[in-house]
């Protein structure tokens, strides 16, 4: 093949573009369902299929497993779980340094087969451990809107006993 | 009619950080012209083109339909996969099962340079309601991932660094790889922390490239100089929630093996294969791949890797290549590129990077964060 190579990459000649689209994303009747028992009530709304023992959270209208329909199948679990696993986080969704680091775990959720995702609070990251019990710390109920940013993360059970959601 | 199917032409660029003097045709261009002349045919005899992408990771929506020109498919059937490599690969060996065409080309690009904002794409690739809200790197989920495992496994971090090691050191014989190099597990463990325990260099970097693979029916194949034989392929796709994922194990590469290894026949894979592409993304994958795909047992792992067991002079050699630790990431592409990496085992042809005895290989590919999907493929000499 013959070309002329560049030799200096700022010669080569570049086209910008972006993809300026927008999105505006409903949750469903799952999730909406969720977010709704999330603002209202402080704890987490599931569906549970009795034949496969799987508890959803987040929940789902039916089990990926047998197919089977759950919108009859409600129930709520509290705000609490254990670390199933966690990073320790250095760069921001641009690839900017994170200072300080910040930990985001999967926490399973007692009574669940699933879990959320979310900030460890209140600790150091090598106080962290798999499998540790944390519980959900929540925006203060007048302030919940019904989306995830109302979980603002969950923190050691140690440090902030479990007691009754407001 | 013979079921069996081959691939007959392997053509690529070398994977590199950067390509401003080319465009993503002109590299499918290169690539495809070293294909058809390494099958030995031209792009008149292809009769059907599958190539495999996806919009975002190109910055052109409907990026599909840029395909034709650059392999010679204008007004030709073609079809794009916008999914892992393998699944292209599969589709193209269901045309030839079917008998819709005798020769496929299969073709996967990557120009990861041309993306100035990466880690936006992978975000976007989140669940909006649930996965969204925390605005860090993707990364963070390889971080979660690569956490669970080393808890599940009693794996250290030192065998993670150490697959990271091997296949920078293969890298040095392979010299179409830009990462070849000989560091220690220290200087693993000593690069920057990204999402921890994940650490720089445990990272594939990425990389711009193009790969076209050829694929002939038996009848197709006998006529081309280097067939090598498909086995077996699988592929298969997990659960896309964060929350029902299998964090510590992946589960989708041991359905796709499973699915490779009952077409294949192969009943015994540690013992029938002899050496593995797999993918290495991340450095931990290719411990979790190495698992799912029955090489090794879960508690054996590190011992293997410790031991030099999937070293080029191993007794299962892993990423010969030196996968895409050492030779780079191109996302859409890597799996092709494995795959063409296995075929140059197979037909003798990796010089310093030579198998000894590499008659029976396998892929295993994964569609990268936050997916859980993935292939697996058998080829063979015969």
């Amino acid at each position: 093949m013959t070309r002329k190579s560049i030799t200096n990459v700022s010669q080569a000649r570049v086209w910008r573009g972006t993809m300026p689209v927008q999105y505006l994303y409903t949750a469903g009747v799952a999730g909406e369902r969720f977010f709704q028992t999330l603002r209202r009530k402080g704890v987490f709304a599931v569906t549970t299929c009795a034949e496969c023992q799987v508890t959803y959270l987040p929940p789902r209208l039916y089990c990926e497993r047998c197919f089977a329909d759950l919108s009859g199948a409600w129930a709520e679990v509290a705000p609490s779980g254990r670390v199933h696993t966690y990073t320790v986080v250095h760069e921001d969704q641009d690839g900017r340094p994170l200072d300080p680091p910040q930990v985001v775990a999967f926490v399973r959720i007692d009574g669940t087969s699933g879990g959320l995702i979310g900030r460890l609070l209140h600790l150091r990251p090598q106080d962290v451990q798999v499998e540790m019990p944390v519980d959900a710390v929540l925006a203060p109920p007048r302030r919940r809107r019904g989306g995830m940013d109302d979980i603002t993360g969950f923190a050691p059970r140690r440090v902030l006993p479990r007691r009754r959601t407001p | 009619m013979s079921d069996r199917v081959a691939v007959v032409g392997v053509g690529a660029v070398p994977p590199r950080p950067l390509s401003v003097d080319r465009s993503y045709r002109e590299l499918g261009f290169e690539s495809a012209t070293r294909a058809y002349g390494d099958a030995g045919v031209t792009h008149q005899d292809i009769e059907s083109f599958i190539s495999v992408c996806e919009d975002f990771h190109e910055g052109t929506s409907i990026t599909d339909e840029y395909t034709p020109d650059q392999l010679g498919a204008v007004l030709q059937p073609v079809h794009t996969i916008a999914g892992d490599g393998l699944q292209g690969v599969a589709a193209a060996v269901m045309l030839i099962r079917t008998g819709i065409a005798d020769l496929v080309a299969v073709e996967a690009h990557c120009k990861t340079s041309n993306i100035l904002t990466h880690e936006q794409v992978l975000a976007m690739a989140l669940d909006p309601t649930y996965e969204r809200a925390l605005r860090v790197t993707p990364h963070f989920v390889a971080g979660m991932e690569m956490r669970r495992y080393l808890h599940e496994t009693g794996s250290s971090e030192d065998a993670v660094a150490m697959v990271v090691v091997k296949n920078r050191r293969h890298a040095l014989g392979n010299p179409v790889a830009a990462y070849g190099g000989i560091l220690s597990p220290d200087d693993v463990l000593a690069s920057a922390a990204v999402c921890e325990p994940l650490r720089e260099l445990e990272i594939s970097p990425n990389s711009d490239g193009a790969v076209v693979l050829v694929l002939a029916s038996e009848e197709a194949a006998r006529r081309t100089p280097k067939p090598v034989w498909i086995r077996g392929v699988g592929w298969a796709s997990g659960t896309p929630w964060l929350a029902g994922r299998s964090w510590g194990q992946a589960s989708y590469a041991g359905v796709a093996a499973e699915m490779a290894y009952r077409m294949a026949g192969i009943t015994q894979p540690d013992r029938e294969i002899r050496f593995a592409e797999i993918d290495d993304t991340y450095a931990y994958k290719e411990l979790q791949h190495l698992e799912a795909a029955q090489l090794a047992p879960r508690a054996d792992v590190t011992r293997m890797v410790m031991e030099g067991e999937t070293r080029r002079g191993g007794r299962l050699p892993v990423n010969p290549s030196g996968g895409s630790l050492g030779m780079g990431y191109c996302f859409d592409a890597t799996a092709l590129y494995r795959t063409a990496e296995a075929v140059r085992q197979i037909r003798g042809e990796a010089g310093r990077a030579q198998v000894a005895q590499a008659t029976t290989g396998l892929v295993v590919s994964w569609r990268g964060i936050p997916t859980q999907s993935g292939g697996a493929m058998v080829l063979s000499a015969d």
